[in-house]
């Protein structure tokens, strides 16, 4: 039989999510789907659906409020998937590095494939990263990733489980056996 | 035969049509576009995606949409009655409809929610042009509308409300409340994924072939006429598309009912008297 693989390389479709950027990126993404750059002649369709996307790119520097969605959004996208860090913030936290409400990037809560730099991004440099994310894509397997750094214990109160206190915060153990390592 | 092998291979001439419109959108704004069988690189990379079950029917209620809009495709082809087609019609949209109540999820519920709104508007126009073409021909079967000559001018303002129809059905701008593409996420078809959402993805394909052979009845026996009612309506239906933003859905049912329906009458109230 034919190798389907080789049609994941052909309709890459977009999950984009903004993780508490400053549009700047958002922007230049936008400016790649639009016209002058066209990135749908390689496929590519906007989807804004997690559950019918392969890449996800993501922008700004992880929020301490939207680091659940990022992470619910990820777990929603079915296998093979490949995630792009676009933007100075999203790959390292850029400028708000170290600010009290800010994460540092996403790879400390999901694997990330591809990052591309610059503030913002230029759409050339979107467009070189998406065709490397579907090489990536193309040599996955379906095997499932697991987001590390996820969720700690849920703490339930009479049975009821408070998901906006089950993501961890940054530096947090992740299981049991982790605090106990720490401990030692 | 013919006819066999165009049943059996109906979807892919939906899937034609659609690459093609792709192409034509994207060469309407000044860019390139994706290649010509992109659709069908869409549809062999989503047989290799991972695919979530929410409930079996949700998943059995898509792919019985898709088989039941097949089968009108192929009542349509091989010339069986245009009322039963219709009507057949219906049914695969009551599928859909069913698959988008049977989830939790909001946006499928809303979309579900409009899908049957917009139901309400264009369910009475289909309906009507059955009893145009009845009262051209005398008989319901698509057969004998196709071996009598054109009746598009009797039938003009039919015609005309027929055209108000066609984006509602193929999720175009101004009519396309009901997909909403990044406002609701899909509407009904959000929650479907991998292999499931092939069919959903395959079933928009087969509307186009079944929008496009109603507008080929209009035609009667002239082949010259279908060619170019094909044409022009697939340019201005794009053309539409292009330049037009979306409506809001009690917008759209205004719109269509006040226009489609007072046409639809008017025509009928023609033909009986005139």
């Amino acid at each position: 039989m034919f190798d389907l693989k080789k049609y994941r390389k052909k309709s890459p479709w977009i999950l984009h999510y903004n993780a508490g950027s400053c549009n700047g990126c958002d922007i230049e993404i936008l400016a790649c789907l639009a016209p002058k750059y066209d990135l749908e002649r390689f496929g590519v369709i906007n989807t804004g659906n997690p559950k019918q996307s392969d890449i996800f790119l993501v922008t700004g520097p992880v929020t301490f409020r939207s680091r659940e969605r990022l992470v619910e959004l990820y777990t929603q996208m079915p296998e093979p998937k490949v995630v792009v860090a676009v933007g100075s913030c999203t790959c390292t936290g850029g400028v708000f590095r170290d600010m009290y409400n800010v994460e540092d990037g996403i790879d400390r809560y999901i694997p990330v494939d591809v990052y591309i730099p610059g503030c913002a991004a230029s759409p050339e440099l979107i467009i070189d990263g998406i065709v490397k994310a579907v090489d990536i894509l193309e040599s996955k397997t379906k095997e499932i990733e697991k987001p590390f750094k996820l969720f700690k214990e849920p703490n339930s109160e009479d049975g009821i489980i408070n998901r906006r206190d089950t993501a961890l915060k940054v530096g947090e153990p992740t299981t049991k056996e982790d605090k106990k390592n720490e401990e030692d | 035969m013919i006819e066999f092998f165009l049943i059996i291979f109906a979807p892919i001439i939906g899937g034609l049509i659609y690459g093609f419109e792709r192409v034509l959108r994207a060469r309407m704004q000044n860019r390139q576009g994706p290649p010509l069988l992109q659709p069908f690189y869409d549809m062999l990379k989503l047989i290799d995606k991972q695919a979530f079950i929410l409930n079996p029917y949700h998943s059995i209620l898509g792919i019985m949409h898709f088989f039941t809009l097949w089968v009108v495709v192929a009542f349509i082809i091989l010339g069986e009655n245009l009322l039963y087609a219709i009507f057949l019609h219906l049914l695969s949209s009551i599928f859909l409809i069913l698959a988008g109540f049977s989830v939790k999820s909001i946006y499928s519920h809303i979309g579900a929610n409009r899908e049957l709104i917009a139901m309400i508007a264009y369910e009475p126009i289909l309906i009507m042009l059955a009893v145009g073409f009845y009262m051209i021909n005398g008989s319901f079967e698509i057969a004998l509308i196709r071996e009598n000559s054109s009746s598009i001018f009797s039938l003009i303002l039919l015609f005309l409300a027929f055209l108000t129809l066609i984006p509602i059905k193929l999720k175009k701008s101004p009519f396309d409340a009901t997909e909403a593409h990044q406002e609701i996420v899909g509407g009904v078809e959000v929650e479907f994924s991998g292999l499931f959402f092939e069919f959903i993805y395959m079933a928009k394909w087969l509307e186009y072939v079944f929008i496009y052979l109603l507008l080929m009845l209009f035609a009667g026996d002239s082949v010259l006429l279908g060619t170019v009612l094909f044409v022009g309506v697939f340019l201005l239906i794009n053309l539409l598309d292009n330049s037009t933003a979306r409506v809001r859905i009690d917008h759209l049912i205004k719109i269509v009912l006040s226009i489609g329906l007072s046409f639809g009458i008017l025509n009928l109230i023609g033909l009986v008297y005139v």
